[in-house]
């Protein structure tokens, strides 16, 4: 039915892309630029396919598939994120070329398993999709060419990943045998009178630790630093951005499930989200390669993410879904300007970014406004993130936790700056040539930096779509 | 002559940004251009400031020039400006500054558009803090004032520059990291659901939510006020930033710190300060006494000024802490006359260190005969930092002392003899620098010209002209600081 069709016209446009991109990898030779071409249309295309099933509402599949606006904000999400992903593979270094279509191909797996993670209304649903994206990224990260520590990346990746999903599915059971259902209305009619029972609490929160897994919250944040380093540049910003930003969305729908009835399960919260951001920022101190450190202050911002979450109020989920896109832009920013500055693909030692402000003026600029913005300076996006992170907890009474997090920044500042010494500070090295921007990039560099600051100094926008649409899952489910 | 649509205040603070976009946007060789269009917007805010502070209507004191748009409204974040007495000299003072200080680094040569750049964010960052009366608003140009630090001293900065920006920054926003949660928790507390700050004072706070509230203003601002024992990033900072950077960071920076405290902590929780006022004043008698006699041991120019900064900054406090008329008054007062004093000493050093490669008191001598012009400059701000009678800091450092005795007998007198070791230093620090013997060394080394005179007259002017007429600025200051300390019992 065409009606059917318009509910699932973001999905159905990441399906197409897929295809297309199969076609392209069954090719015995490869065209790197004609791959590129196709993948950044097709990707293009699923932004405007997104943008279109923003409004649509509906449920298909008998249930198992919901469509509102809260996942159609993070469809339309992903779709940016992969979309930008895409757009800085022009120069895909770090991959052989013969795969490059299947480079492609993987990330648009991914996205879809994603997209429809974020719609899935049954368990069985849900852990189907979440393994579909699992399963693309696993193949991801060893596609690495040329170094040995590939190989450990990926597998350390496959393993913690399955393991995850073990946990997950044991959780899952307990639910599903305290519930009796799989289907995620009928969950949320009986799991807050029954959150009280020990089997309940602990069913949903192993439930949650897949999603942990994906967020890198404590933990289950040990694959992050050996991934993100392990990984091409250009996977490491997929898996820092879109991985994330489904992730957030099935701890909020899932958390919901419990209309916010169970202490015990907000106490176990606070300790990850504590966990998280103290072991995340300490250990980013001492990191020397670029991505490390990234990944370790991912582990951090996890944390913050979860400070939104763990309040289970209206204002506390729409505050993790603006911290959500914040992370994402600032992030994506940081490793656009990681992926341009490695351009044979090699990974980025801090104390290779000397001199940077010489050799790229405007990639020094936007290197510094990302990490202003992710260790909380006004007027940067990542304030504002932070600010109503913090708000919602306090919101909620926790005075404690607001104040660990804003000394949590303040260690984190120390690190970001050490980033910004390196780049405006240094004098570049004798074999550090000026790096070459393209238009596009300037382009795209000019509008990250203005987004960092719009969203930064008028948030309301972005605020109001995150409050309608977690007023789809609290009040419509 | 006033036109009360015309937006003064968000003029004052739109000029410094404008400037910043003209600056991006020019090319990098042209270094004059930037240094015009940075002098011309410190031009507009100078005129507008001194507009402003004469236009104000005193006899109708309380806000003026207001200012307010909504800007979230599902939180309750407005726009808001407004000055009145307490907030007006602080703008002034920081377009005097401003100004000048965009003068002295005239000469400079190395990275010209990225310093101005960044020096005018943090003015405008400045006067944001100055003029906003809406929290969030407050926070956000706080944390945009101090950022610019960073790559001011690290890169323009002499010194063991990269320790002491990296300790300032992280000094600072530490300090920031109190004031937010602080923040917060007054707005949901408060159950108003705005962050209006005067809104938010006149409904009033439960006593316990003052207590919590105004310890984490006190010490969250107090960093960047100097308050003893968190004041040691300020000598270390002062040192290594670049002379005009000194001269904002010293002499208005800082003031945002006690500014804070007094809008936010002290308007917000009046029984928070009666509750905390004893441990408020012991920190800043500690700081007066303690920066005294640190100074005494100092032998570079800049260190010794620092060290005398956290002396007068805990005037400053002190003057806050008795809660009183006078000592609010002659705190905010202190403020200013501090502001324009520091700026004066570290815009002489600097042309001195330009100009012979060195700070430090036993290399130099003499120099009274080699630069009379800096060394007149110098000496006329050190007799201001003791509190010699017809210059602004006498009647400032004058309230506090009356008023700090009054309140706190045992404190009070011990900080006046902080400052008669302040005295003793810089005496010394003058006789050893400017007279005895002259170093052959320097003998060539020029005497600021003309036109470099002209910023130093301009401080040195202020000081002498709000000296002999304190009231120019007290009666202003009176009805700010009046209704505030109708609260305080």
């Amino acid at each position: 039915m065409p009606s059917d069709l318009a509910l699932f016209l973001p999905e159905t446009s990441a399906l197409l892309m897929a295809l297309v991109l199969f076609f392209l990898s069954l090719a015995r030779e490869t065209h790197h630029r004609r791959t590129y071409i196709w993948a950044l249309g097709l990707s293009l295309l699923g932004v405007v396919a997104a943008l279109a099933g923003l409004g649509a509402q509906g449920s298909l599949f008998f249930g198992a598939y919901r469509v509102d606006l809260f996942s159609q904000v993070f469809k339309l999400i992903l779709a940016v994120a992969v979309f930008l992903v895409v757009s800085i593979c022009g120069e895909l270094t770090g991959v052989e070329e013969r795969y490059h279509p299947e480079f492609f191909l993987f990330l648009t797996t991914c996205t879809l398993g994603m997209m429809l993670m974020v719609s899935a209304m049954e368990l069985m649903t849900l852990y189907f999709s979440l393994e579909l994206s699992s399963f693309s990224l696993y193949l991801l990260v060893p596609l690495r060419s040329g170094v040995r520590i590939d190989v450990e990346a990926g597998v350390k990746y496959l393993f913690i990943g399955i393991t995850a999903s073990c946990i997950m599915l044991f959780g899952m059971s307990y639910v599903f045998g305290v519930a009796h259902s799989t289907s995620l209305d009928k969950i949320m009619d009986v799991l807050p009178l029954l959150i009280h029972q020990p089997a309940a609490a602990i069913g949903l929160l192993l439930l949650l630790s897949g999603f942990f897994f994906k967020l890198a919250v404590f933990p289950f944040h040990f694959w992050a630093p050996d991934v993100y380093q392990g990984a091409a540049n250009q996977v490491t910003t997929y898996i820092a951005t879109a991985s994330k930003a489904a992730a957030v969305a099935l701890l909020i729908r899932l958390t919901a499930l419990t209309s916010g009835t169970s202490l015990y399960l907000m106490n176990v919260l606070i300790g990850l989200c504590v966990a998280s951001m103290c072991l995340g920022n300490l250990v980013a101190i001492v990191q020397k390669d670029l991505k490390r450190m990234l990944a370790y202050s991912s582990v951090a911002h996890a944390g913050y993410v979860l400070m939104g979450i763990l309040t289970m109020t209206e204002l506390g989920y729409s505050s993790s879904i603006f911290y959500t896109v914040a992370y994402m832009v600032m992030n994506f920013a940081a490793f656009m300007v990681v992926v341009k500055v490695a351009s044979r693909g090699q990974d980025l030692k801090i104390a290779d970014l000397a001199g940077l402000h010489r050799r790229a003026p405007l990639l020094a600029l936007t290197l510094m406004m990302a990490l202003f913005s992710l260790a909380g300076i006004p007027p940067t996006v990542g304030f504002t993130g932070k600010f109503l992170v913090f708000a919602a907890a306090m919101q909620h009474g926790h005075f404690w936790l607001v104040l660990v997090g804003m000394i949590n920044a303040t260690v984190s500042l120390y690190y970001y700056l050490m980033v910004i010494k390196a780049a405006y500070l240094l004098e570049p090295g004798v074999q550090a040539p000026p790096i070459e921007v393209s238009v596009p990039t300037r382009l795209l560099n000019y509008a990250l930096i203005a987004g960092l600051v719009y969203l930064g100094v008028f948030p309301q926008q972005l605020l109001g779509l995150a409050d309608s649409a977690v007023r789809h899952i609290l009040g419509g489910v | 002559m006033i036109d009360p649509g015309f937006p003064y205040l968000s003029a004052i603070l739109l000029a410094p940004v404008l400037g910043l976009l003209i600056i991006l946007l020019l090319p990098h060789q042209n270094q004059r251009a930037v240094r015009w269009v940075s002098l011309a917007s410190a031009g507009v805010c100078l005129v507008l400031s001194v507009f402003i502070y004469a236009a104000y209507d005193q006899p109708a004191g309380g806000l003026q020039f207001v200012e307010r748009v909504p800007w979230v409204r599902s939180l309750g974040i407005f726009y808001y400006l407004g000055v009145d007495g307490i907030n007006l000299p602080m703008v002034l003072l920081t377009s005097i500054v401003f100004f000048t200080g965009v003068w002295t680094m005239w000469d400079l040569t190395r990275r010209v558009k990225e310093f101005f750049a960044l020096m005018l964010l943090m003015v405008a960052g400045v006067y944001g803090v100055f003029m906003s009366l809406d929290l969030i608003f407050l926070f956000v140009w706080y944390d945009v004032s101090l950022f610019p630090m960073y790559p001011l001293i690290a890169i323009w900065g002499s010194t063991r520059k990269e320790y002491g920006a990296l300790k300032l920054t992280l000094y600072l926003l530490a300090g920031s990291a109190l004031v937010l949660p602080g923040i917060l928790y007054v707005y949901f507390k408060s159950g108003l659901h705005t962050f209006d700050l005067v809104m938010i004072a006149q409904a009033g706070l439960a006593p316990d939510v003052q207590y919590l509230g105004f310890f984490l203003f006190l010490f969250g601002f107090g960093v960047l006020a100097g308050l003893w024992p968190f004041h040691t990033w300020s000598p270390v900072g002062h040192v290594a930033a670049p002379t005009a950077v000194s001269m904002i960071h010293a002499g208005v920076l800082m003031k945002l710190g006690a500014y804070g405290v007094l809008r936010v902590g002290m308007s917000l929780c009046p029984q928070g300060l009666m509750d905390w006022s004893p441990l408020f004043a012991l920190l800043a008698t500690v700081g007066i006494v303690y920066g005294a006699f640190v100074g005494l041991a100092q032998t570079d120019l800049k260190y010794v000024i620092g060290y005398s900064s956290v002396s007068h900054m805990g005037l400053v406090s002190l003057g806050l802490a008795t809660g009183s008329l006078g000592g609010v008054s002659g705190a905010v007062f202190q403020m200013f006359a501090h502001g324009v004093m520091t700026a004066l000493f570290f815009s002489t050093v600097g042309h001195i260190y330009d100009r012979t490669h060195t700070k430090l008191v036993p290399e130099l001598g003499g120099m009274a005969k080699l630069m009379p012009r800096a060394s007149f400059f110098f000496i006329l701000a050190a007799l201001a930092g003791i509190g010699v009678p017809c210059l602004a800091s006498f009647w400032a450092e004058l309230l506090v002392f009356v008023n700090g005795v009054q309140r706190y007998p045992v404190l009070g007198v011990l900080a006046v003899l902080g400052l008669v070791i302040s005295a003793l230093f810089m005496l010394r620090v003058v006789q050893k620098t400017f007279y005895g013997e002259k170093n052959q060394r320097y003998a060539g080394a020029p005497d600021m010209s003309g036109v470099m005179v002209l910023p130093r007259a301009m401080l040195a002017g202020t000081i002498l002209l709000f000296g002999l007429l304190p009231r120019l600025a007290l009666d202003l200051i009176n009805t700010g600081v009046l209704p505030l300390v109708g609260t305080f019992k």
